[in-house]
């Protein structure tokens, strides 16, 4: 009875695996095993520099953390708050500008999620999420 | 009690005996007696369980990537595993809801349910205790906006519904 629910439990198991592989492989352009984010979607912070003023700032850390200090000219937008900051956000933003999202270090999530729903939700193109986040920031400042 | 209704009937040879349904397991053994009612009702839990199952692992198999990013946030796993469960977990979710409704392999889905369910538990329990504000993901962005407690207490039915499913003790199809 015992060796009859192993077999089961492999047999499911390896069910499973089929259609897993199969989805690995179609989403394999929209996902990277590297990196939580894809590197077409990650910028370092010299290279949003270099994109200058075409650029929004936008800072995805609790309101605490971003009133204690944050990029000049940033916007506060943070998963908390976003219904009530995404409309803030989206009167200063244009067409054809860039967003550079981040929040703490490199292992936070916050920045990644909120360019994601960026995307997503708002639709907007160009949404970047800032390697290593607010203490790469520091360390170039 | 058992005794004296059986010195009772003994006493009655040609008394009207009570119908009862007994069942017979895939191995079997008897295995216990059943009600048509409860009968009902454990099917109803199984295709409850099941429906919850699918439902859940289709929207997370829509999703994969967000999937992977919501395992990534309980910060347990490294970011590669976590990408390759996502491909994986959902099917396996769907797989077993399936082998519930159909009755095949069922002890089997069972335990891999039960073992979901329990990992799932315990991974919430680590992220709250680690203080970690966590998406659970369990049905994509349905669930986008649950509490730790509701989050829990979800959990904790489906897996006081799948111990229901073990100890009710029915008898499944064989392999």
């Amino acid at each position: 009875m015992r060796s009859s629910l192993v077999r089961q439990v492999l047999f499911l198991a390896a069910l499973a695996l089929a259609p897993g592989v199969g989805e690995a492989v179609y989403f394999r352009h929209k996902i990277s095993w590297q990196s939580a984010v894809l590197p077409s979607e990650s910028v370092t912070v010299d290279q949003a520099r270099t994109w200058g003023r075409n650029v929004i700032w936008v800072d995805a850390r609790p309101d605490e953390e971003f009133a204690r200090d944050h990029v000049p000219g940033a916007v506060s937008l943070n998963e908390d708050r976003w219904t009530e900051l995404l409309p803030q956000f989206l009167a200063v933003w244009s067409p054809g500008t860039k967003v550079v999202v981040y929040c703490s270090s490199l292992s936070c999530n916050a920045s990644r999620e909120v360019a994601r729903r960026l995307r997503r939700e708002a639709q907007l193109p160009d949404v970047f999420v800032l390697e290593g986040g607010w203490e790469a920031w520091l360390k170039t400042r | 009690m058992g005794g004296v209704a059986k010195n009772e009937m003994s006493k009655t040879p040609n008394a009207q005996l009570p119908t009862v349904h007994v069942q017979l397991s895939a191995d079997g053994t008897t295995s216990n007696i059943k009600h048509p009612t409860s009968s009902t009702l454990w099917r109803m839990v199984d295709l409850i369980i099941a429906g919850i199952f699918i439902y859940a692992g289709a929207i997370k198999a829509l999703d994969p990537v967000q999937f992977a990013s919501d395992i990534d946030n309980y910060k347990i796993l490294p970011w590669p595993i976590s990408v390759a469960l996502a491909f994986y977990l959902p099917w396996l979710e769907i797989f077993c809801g399936f082998a519930l409704v159909v009755r095949l392999l069922y002890r089997g889905a069972l335990s891999i349910l039960t073992a979901l369910i329990l990992v799932f538990t315990l991974a919430t329990i680590a992220a709250k205790v680690r203080g970690l504000d966590i998406t659970c993901g369990c049905f994509g962005h349905a669930s986008q906006n649950w509490s730790f407690p509701a989050h829990l207490a979800t959990n904790l039915a489906i897996l006081a519904a799948l111990v229901v499913l073990w100890v009710s003790n029915r008898s499944p199809k064989p392999l």
